[in-house]
């Protein structure tokens, strides 16, 4: 396997790459002013509660739960976008305090600026990461990065003038154009048509082949967790989430789409995630 | 085809409209329908062709060029405007950003928004016992509002995608704001300066009648020289002056149009 072969021996070794402790996430109502007498005691929603999960450098992992499940709120976490109410999140070694340019984040709906040009968009996250690098370093890189998705003829084009899936090429373009060492995926290729999707999971496999990167990715789709990860954590429905069933996928790489359909290991692997997501969606479902 | 047609027609029927327009008023006036001696289009295009025809003379306050008046009223325009601009972007910023400045200043904003700003004119006055500081002032006062209100909207109701991404980069509190709040809200900036621009033409005219010079004032002038066809003509200018304005921040709009 790919992490075996690449690894390096650093002070890091006896460390995951991430490592969640007990996070748990409570969004608390804004306080009122009418809100004042009643002191403590906050009522809030309880998204994910107790996450305990390592995650090895440069592995693939996707997470997978019927919707509303706390998962983009548990990649938020990570992310740095959002503080957990408990626990801690752990990247090399060390407790995260925020966002950083260690993680790369791609959201659902691209998030390209529409008043930058593709190359712009990049050359944004590029300045904003190393303000000390040149202009015409930044520029090589961000061409680099375009070219790395197949998009350098469309450098000067506006995010409208760009299909869905070339947006978010746009978008994996920009989040590695960083160099992150990890890179956080909030079902990106959720709003893409079947083949667009197919595509682009293709591309995401090439470039993470190419890249050295761990991956978290958030999806519900079954199909794609298992044709592009190393392991797929599964979590309850929530409120008051947590992971119910961590699974590795053994399956050789490169993953042939038509091929590992067959595979009786992949076969077992969706059967059981389908048992579990049928479960937990109509544990959602029926509750209200 | 079609099109071409169609603009062309448009073109003649405007044209026609026009004529009908200069006509009927033309026979109004001559037969005496509306009041004695009110002034008919022929005089009025007369007068408004020796206006234009030697817009800048200056033979003292009360017998200056048109084009002398309105460069006197842009001006004050101009830099009212410009320094309500200058105020009111970076104010709105700070309240579509922060609650607290939101929920502190909100309260002053609506009562003062309602208020004519000609009722700040005694106030300006006795203030900088100026006629040219206080058309200035009214101007800012009027111009403030409309820009600070939709740039706070456009603020608290930007995309959090752009922010998130921000955010994610490790981008410092001025970067988001100068690289991406700013250029997010253009449209809104935009839309509000252009509503402050044509409420402030409106305002100028008005407030120049008491201020003395300016095109509001020549009105003021014409009015107690009873020459109504001349007032027509300052009329006609304003109204031109306002469209080439409001066209402006259309163009300007368009070009800061994101929408896919």
């Amino acid at each position: 396997m790919k992490k075996n072969s690449s690894k390096i021996s650093t002070s890091n070794e006896n460390y995951s790459h991430l490592e969640l402790v007990n996070l748990g996430k409570i969004f608390f109502k804004e306080k009122k002013f009418i809100d004042f007498r009643s002191k403590g005691n906050r009522s809030g929603f309880e998204a994910i509660k107790d996450i305990n999960l390592r995650i090895e450098k440069n592995t693939f992992v996707s997470i997978i739960g019927p919707s509303g499940c706390g998962k983009s709120t548990l990649l938020n976490l990570i992310a740095g976008l959002q503080a957990p109410t408990s626990g801690k999140i752990i990247i090399d070694g060390q407790a995260i305090k925020g966002p950083g340019p260690d993680r790369g984040v791609i959201f659902q709906n691209y998030a390209l600026m529409p008043w930058l040009t593709t190359i712009q968009n990049i050359e944004f996250a590029l300045n904003t990461v190393f303000p000390a690098k040149t202009k015409a370093d930044v520029k090589e890189r961000a061409r680099k990065y375009l070219r790395m998705v197949g998009l350098e003829k469309a450098s000067n084009k506006f995010p409208k003038e760009l299909s869905g899936g070339m947006k978010q090429r746009v978008a994996i373009a920009r989040a590695l154009s960083i160099n992150p060492n990890m890179l956080l995926m909030d079902e990106p290729f959720g709003a893409l048509d079947a083949l667009t999707r197919s595509y682009l999971q293709d591309e995401l496999l090439s470039i993470w082949r190419k890249n050295k990167v761990t991956v978290v990715l958030i999806t519900h789709s079954i199909e794609e967790a298992l044709l592009l990860s190393d392991k797929i954590v599964l979590m309850s429905s929530g409120p008051s989430a947590i992971i119910s069933e961590e699974i590795s996928v053994d399956l050789e790489r490169p993953r042939d789409r038509e091929k590992i359909e067959q595979d009786p290991t992949y076969l077992k692997i969706k059967m059981r995630l389908e048992k579990h997501l049928l479960r937990e969606t109509r544990a959602v479902e029926e509750v209200t | 085809m079609n099109k071409a047609i169609s603009t062309r027609l448009t073109f003649v029927v405007a044209i026609l409209s026009l004529l009908i327009f200069i006509i009927l008023w033309q026979v109004i006036a001559q037969q005496g329908l509306l009041v004695k001696n009110f002034p008919g289009s022929f005089k009025t295009i007369g007068s408004l062709i020796w206006w234009v025809s030697d817009p800048f003379f200056d033979n003292g306050p009360n017998d200056l060029g048109i084009g002398t008046n309105l460069l006197i009223s842009l001006r004050r325009v101009l830099i009212g405007y410009s320094l309500a601009v200058l105020v009111a972007i970076p104010l709105g910023v700070l309240m579509g950003m922060s609650k607290l400045a939101q929920s502190s200043l909100n309260p002053y904003v609506q009562l003062l928004k309602p208020v004519s700003p000609l009722a700040w004119l005694p106030v300006g006055l006795f203030v900088f016992r100026n006629s040219e500081i206080t058309g200035i002032f009214v101007i800012f006062i009027t111009s403030i509002w409309p820009t600070l209100i939709n740039t706070a909207f456009g603020v608290a109701s930007i995309n959090p995608d752009y922010l998130r991404v921000s955010k994610s980069l490790g981008a410092s509190k001025s970067i988001t704001i100068r690289r991406v709040i700013l250029p997010a809200i253009m449209p809104n900036i935009l839309a509000g300066m252009r509503i402050s621009m044509g409420t402030a033409w409106l305002v100028i005219v008005a407030a120049e009648m008491l201020l003395g010079t300016g095109i509001g004032y020549f009105i003021w002038n014409e009015w107690n020289n009873l020459s109504l066809e001349n007032i027509f003509v300052a009329i006609i200018i304003i109204g031109f002056t306002g469209f080439i304005l409001d066209q402006f921040f259309g163009f300007l709009q368009d070009k800061f149009d994101y929408s896919i």
